[in-house]
């Protein structure tokens, strides 16, 4: 095992000694172990916690909480997912210049090695930067927006013009700190009284039951935190108590929740807002129309054969007019992000397409390529070896 | 002597000639034209099959059995559905239905016997409670309901299947022909019905040629039975290594030899079976569970094959053998589901895909269980052969190493492309869905041996045990995680293998004790050792 220097000194021993416990094999097996204890403990859980509430407790978390039944408090009890990962990852990019020589029989695992810190980095990236969105289209609407699927945001439209709305978006982060924030653009103040995550609204029961609500539909309900949901198939109901103030003069308190469809309006100085809690908006510089949406049955069944969406795709700034057929293993990407057929409602007539933004969606292909061409090359060194050593004894008593 | 040379392949051009017999057409039943009628096509579960197949299907639904006895003789699908077609009086008395579940027994003032088939017309006059207890069952989400909740669905759903069936027009036929079709049959008059079967046909092929004579090449397949055949001589083939264990030297090398001949046969038989599927239905090897189970025992034996030919002791053949009949097991009572060659769900329904990451991803399962039968054979050799052999349980462990390194090339792939696969269809790499787990399982299983081999934390013996526990994740991914329910694979749900996986765990956590455990012999009989049994050694510290 070729060693970089003779080290000399306490500090540079136990430095030595640290990096080779980083490189060591046994670390690596420990990590792997770890690792698959995780990933069985996670699908597990998908049972009982939905897969995004599983995914978040043991892999994209540093350490696995345990809540001690009977008393308030958690104990971690393994390492996460996230540190796991990490340690992994030091484990090979530190294996790989301590203990791998560079040679031409190790080359495989070079490539394999290479291969495997790209996907680990691109899952790094992809849980950093991806951006799922959802594009809901009914046929023959034309939509310039995308929704997230998980993420509010409180609404402040300025209605005064019938011609041209005016929205301004305040992100859940914000409003669930509970504090003062100016609405950008406008001579509005919000004050944020309660947030809930997860709320039920029912009628208020008597006038004696206090409301903090004093204006809009909220003075006739009450909201009651709920525990947030965890299962795929359920949503939050999230409410929020506001109070807009403008010129110092407040227009009441405003129960807004995305449970109310309808908006609700005050006036300022003869302007016209409207608040709503709606899931988060991304607004695009083109639109989507959709033309047809299909949704093919094999003959004499229910089975589905395909889904596919026909739109088109208008994009002015560059001049650009094309209809688009989106089906099912087959997205289109345009402008960085992929549009998926994922979803259908409204009798066949509403098509919603998953919108992906992942800056680090190619890692894994490449990945893919080194990690594949480095066991294979490994391999085939290894059994060219182990032939040559089965054939030896033949030759030499031949000989 | 001269002679002995061809018993191999005297042993395996016989198990070939056996398979084919099948092929052959075969003669008319009490003067019908069954198969005439059997080949005409009909469109169902949005697929164009022939009537056979359709019986088939039905009929393994609804009594687990593709032929049966009635009256003292051995009635096919074929027949039954005519009877039920044609002559329901006679239909309803035959015992059509098979019932396990007590508590169904019950509701239908049915007793509990060795007998567990019932006809149409005991189950008659219950009906009505029947769907009443059904409709409450089926309000119940099929992951919440009890075994009595599942049992009585399941029974009220093979009732409704038993009345479709009953239905069934083959495609062109018009009602004027059908009736005087079903008028011969009622009358079991087989000249009459055989004309009307001869017209039919020509009729069809008229039509539609290419549908007649897909349901015709069908129609071979179905009575082939390749796989039931491959079964067979995979049997034989262990057989005839047991042989080679038990009896003389001399015999040895003969009896070892005529086993990788009936192998080689069984395995042209599975491979025929195989490619069969691929050109009926027009899709790559593996489109379901039951497929996977067909395709992981063909990739076993002729990665078995291969071992036999390198290492040249028996292990390869008894490997390659017994995974090749145990996958074969396993297909055929997971074929019970009804149609085998259904339509894919939009999803899935991506050729290259199913090509690429399902058959790579199939293989590396292959691969991880054949190492584990390498660990099986590994365990039970320690504990039966006559002295401690060294060299046999390094051959052994260098076998298993091989397909260890295989696999885990092949599960690496095939999980990756499959994420490549989620990231193209709906733009998430990886999404920790259940089977995708159960992959990563796999691949993380086997470089963990592979790390603690190079490590030299293992050696043969831990190797081998480790192999062993790899055959436990396996199926827990390749099963398992159907049972969850939950996810985007769940396309296989089952319970009723719930309990055959939990046997198959616990056997496999048995041999692993036993892999582990000190020698049988070891104490009791002192041997002259032979010099360093390096196999043996306690493994040394780390050497990292």
């Amino acid at each position: 095992m070729p060693r970089i220097k003779p080290s000399t000194g306490p500090w540079a021993r136990g430095w030595t000694r640290c990096l080779d416990a980083v490189a060591s094999l046994k670390l690596t097996i420990a990590c792997l172990v770890c690792l698959m204890v995780l990933v069985v403990a996670c699908t597990l859980a998908q049972v009982r916690m939905g897969t995004f509430g599983a995914v978040n407790a043991y892999i994209r978390s540093a350490l696995v909480w345990w809540q001690v039944p009977g008393l308030g408090f958690q104990l971690p009890v393994f390492p996460g997912g996230l540190t796991v990962g990490a340690v992994l990852l030091a484990n090979l990019v530190v294996a790989q210049g301590r203990r791998l020589e560079a040679s031409w029989r190790k080359s495989g695992l070079w490539l394999v090695h290479a291969g495997l810190i790209l996907l680990f980095v691109g899952e790094f990236v992809s849980g950093a930067r991806q951006v799922e969105m959802q594009l809901a289209v009914e046929e023959g609407q034309t939509v310039a927006f995308l929704e997230s699927p998980r993420d509010l945001e409180l609404a402040v439209t300025d209605v005064t013009d019938p011609a041209r709305d005016e929205v301004h978006g305040i992100p859940e982060s914000l409003l669930a700190h509970e504090k003062m924030i100016a609405v950008p653009g406008t001579p509005l103040s919000l004050r944020v009284e309660r947030y809930f995550q997860n709320a039920e609204l029912s009628p208020r029961p008597g006038l004696e039951q206090g409301s903090l609500a004093t204006a809009g539909a909220g003075t006739s309900l009450v909201a009651r935190a709920l525990p947030p949901v965890s299962r795929d198939d359920e949503r939050d109901l999230r409410a929020v108590y506001v109070e807009p103030i403008a010129a110092g003069k407040s227009y009441g308190t405003w129960l807004v929740s995305n449970a109310l469809a309808a908006p609700q309006t005050f006036t300022h100085e003869g302007r016209s807002y409207t608040l709503s809690l709606r899931q988060r908006r991304e607004y695009l510089p083109y639109s989507l129309t959709l033309k047809k949406f299909s949704h093919d049955l094999y003959p004499g069944t229910d089975i589905p054969k395909n889904f596919s969406s026909l739109v088109h795709l208008s994009n002015p700034a560059h001049g650009e007019e094309r209809d688009v057929l989106i089906s099912m293993n087959q997205p289109l990407r345009y402008a960085g992000k992929a549009f998926y057929q994922a979803s259908f409602g409204k009798n066949d007539t509403l098509s919603i397409l998953q919108v992906v933004e992942n800056p680090g969606w190619l890692l894994p292909y490449i990945s893919c390529v080194l990690v594949a061409a480095g066991l294979v090359l490994h391999f085939a060194l290894s059994l060219g070896r182990s032939l040559r050593r089965r054939q030896a004894p033949l030759f030499a008593a031949e000989a | 002597m001269k002679i002995a040379k061809f018993i191999p392949w005297i042993a395996g051009g016989l198990a070939l000639a056996f398979a084919s017999a099948a092929l052959l057409p075969p003669a008319k039943v009490r003067g019908f034209d069954l198969d005439g009628f059997a080949g005409l096509p009909v469109l169902e579960g949005g697929r164009s099959k022939p009537l056979d197949s359709l019986a088939r299907n039905a009929l393994l639904v609804i009594r687990s059995q593709q032929s049966f006895q009635f009256q003292g003789r051995s009635l096919g699908a074929d027949e039954w559905l005519l009877d039920l077609l044609f002559r329901p009086e006679v239909s309803d008395t035959q015992a059509a239905f098979v019932i396990n579940d007590p508590d169904v027994l019950g509701l239908l003032g049915l007793k509990q016997s060795s007998d567990r088939y019932f006809a149409f017309k005991t189950l008659e006059p219950s009906l009505a409670e029947l769907e009443r207890q059904a409709t409450a069952a089926q309000a119940v989400e099929a992951q919440a309901r009890t075994r009595f909740e599942r049992a009585i669905v399941n029974l009220f759903e093979r009732l409704v299947l038993f009345r479709k069936t009953a239905e069934t027009k083959a495609d062109g036929a018009t009602i004027d022909q059908w009736t005087r079709l079903g008028r011969a049959w009622a009358a079991q008059d087989a000249v009459i019905f055989n004309s009307v079967v001869g017209e039919l046909q020509t009729q069809a092929k008229a039509a539609r040629p290419e549908l007649v004579q897909k349901a015709e090449r069908e129609l071979l397949f179905n009575r082939a039975q390749p796989f039931y055949a491959g079964m067979i001589i995979y049997v034989l083939a262990l057989l005839a290594l047991f042989a080679s264990w038990l009896g003389k030297p001399a015999w040895l090398a003969l009896a070892q030899r005529t086993a990788l001949g009936l192998l080689c046969a069984g395995a042209l038989v599975h491979t025929a079976g195989l490619t069969a599927r691929i050109v009926l239905q027009g899709r790559p090897p593996v489109t379901n569970l039951y497929s996977s189970a067909i395709f992981i025992g063909w990739a076993a034996v002729l990665i078995g094959i291969l071992l036999e030919r390198i290492y040249r002791r028996g292990f390869g053949t008894a490997v390659a053998a017994s995974s090749g009949f145990a996958s074969l097991i396993i297909a055929h009572h997971l074929a019970s589901d009804g149609d085998t060659m259904e339509m894919m769900r939009a999803v899935l329904d991506s050729n290259f895909w199913l090509a690429t990451h399902v058959v790579t991803v199939t293989i590396g399962y292959s691969g991880a269980f054949l190492a584990g039968a390498l660990g099986l054979a590994y365990a039970a050799w320690r504990h039966l052969a006559p002295r401690p052999d060294p060299a046999t349980g390094k051959t052994l462990a260098s076998m298993a190493y091989g397909v260890i390194c295989f696999a885990l090339f092949f599960s690496f792939v095939g999980t990756v492309l499959g994420g490549i696969w989620a990231d193209q269809s709906w733009g998430r790499f990886w999404g920790w869905d259940p089977k995708e787990n159960g992959a990563l399982l796999i691949v993380l299983w086997n470089a963990t041996i592979l790390h603690a081999r190079w490590g030299g934390f293992v050696r043969v013996k831990g190797l081998m045990a480790m192999a062993i526990f790899g055959n436990v994740i396996t199926s827990l991914s390749w099963f398992g995680v159907n049972m969850l329910g939950v996810g985007l694979h769940s396309y296989g749900f089952m319970d009723s293998a719930f309990f055959a996986l939990s046997v198959f765990i616990g056997s496999q956590l048995l041999a692993l004790v036993l892999c582990l455990a000190p020698r049988r012999f070891e104490r009791r009989v002192k041997l002259p050792r032979p010099a360093a049994p390096a196999a043996e050694l306690p493994q040394p510290a780390a050497a990292v």
